[in-house]
């Protein structure tokens, strides 16, 4: 192979495979002009790469922005959203199904009858007061009767 | 090699379902390198700047048209090549192109500061085209596939700019140097 078959600019770029690069070394190692032509190359890349970055004068506006914000259908796949749904969910359910709330009902109805047993018993100590007055005040009537018709009759003197 | 806790992939995958801090990290580790490519490319730093901004949102808004992560470097550099040529063009027919480029703000400089001078300026009497191909080899490290796909085209018009520009180069910057060890 004569030097123009070697690619002595893929060599310094590191783009030859390794038996390229095998073949290329040995022929530089007899070739004067082809070691000139690659030491050359190498010092160019060289001097290229020292060129320093340079800082950037300030970041990228980050994802906060607006104009990053994730679409509407993203935000329910955020964790920080399933989470606040699952909470939700809890809350609700607590309040429709929670075990507390038949021991409430058993007491409420405890209170119901026991109130109702009480306004009955009232109603009828109050009825039971009545009809001893109206049969105290028929008995009084029955012998004003009895008296007035004695009196009538001449049984009795006035 | 830089040993990374995450790898750039996961990251992607959870930018994808939404997740903004995974594309946060995602864009703090490759800020820089794009735009360095981009200043290189532009010759100003407020539009490389600008540009750098545009590269991330467009990322982030076709993230899930990435068919293969792996590809996410040299995926990102093709929105680069585009937003930077759009520029470019929009130039042109101002006559921004045909006077010398801008030259950038100089930072902190590791060599001294003639030789970097000289290196910015030899970069910029390159062609557009050969100099892109020099900062994405020389700069970004990519491979000549890489490149072929940043750039859209085939691998041989990848070679043809870069051994062209390297030949110019090398003929501005090596007597230099050569002349600076001596």
């Amino acid at each position: 192979m004569n030097c123009a078959s070697y690619d002595w600019k893929a060599y310094a770029l590191g783009e030859l495979g390794q038996e390229d690069r095998r073949h290329a070394e040995a022929h530089a190692a007899v070739c004067a002009i082809c070691r000139e032509e690659l030491a050359t190359l190498r010092l160019t890349i060289e001097t290229l790469s020292k060129l320093p970055d340079e800082e950037m004068p300030r970041r990228i506006a980050f994802v906060s922005d607006k104009v990053f914000e994730p679409r509407w259908w993203q935000v329910f796949l955020r964790p920080s959203f399933a989470a606040a749904c699952v909470i939700a969910a809890a809350i609700l359910a607590h309040a429709f199904v929670r075990p507390a709330a038949a021991i409430d009902s058993a007491a409420l109805q405890t209170q119901v009858d026991s109130a109702v047993t009480k306004a009955v018993a009232q109603v009828e100590k109050r009825h039971y007061e009545e009809t001893q007055q109206l049969l105290a005040a028929y008995d009084l009537l029955s012998k004003q009767f009895a008296r007035m018709y004695a009196i009538n009759t001449g049984m009795v003197r006035q | 090699m830089i040993f990374r806790e995450v790898e750039d992939r996961d990251l992607i995958a959870k930018a994808r379902r939404g997740d903004v801090e995974a594309y946060n990290l995602l864009v703090s580790r490759w800020e820089k390198r794009v735009f360095n490519y981009l200043l290189r490319l532009v010759s100003n730093r407020e539009d490389a700047l600008d540009l750098s901004q545009d590269v991330f949102l467009k990322a982030y808004q076709n993230l899930p048209k990435l068919d293969d992560v792996e590809r996410f470097p040299a995926w990102l550099f093709r929105i680069g090549h585009n937003e930077a040529f759009s520029l470019l063009r929009r130039r042109r027919p101002e006559g921004d192109l045909a006077q010398e480029p801008r030259t950038s703000q100089p930072g902190a400089r590791l060599l001294p500061i003639e030789l970097s001078l000289a290196v910015e300026s030899a970069l910029r009497r390159l062609g557009e085209d050969q100099r892109e191909a020099v900062l994405l080899k020389v700069y970004q490290g990519f491979k000549f596939d890489e490149m072929a796909e940043i750039l859209g085209c085939p691998v041989s018009t990848v070679k043809s700019r870069l051994y062209t520009a390297l030949h110019l180069l090398k003929t501005t910057l090596a007597p230099m140097v050569s002349r600076e060890e001596s």
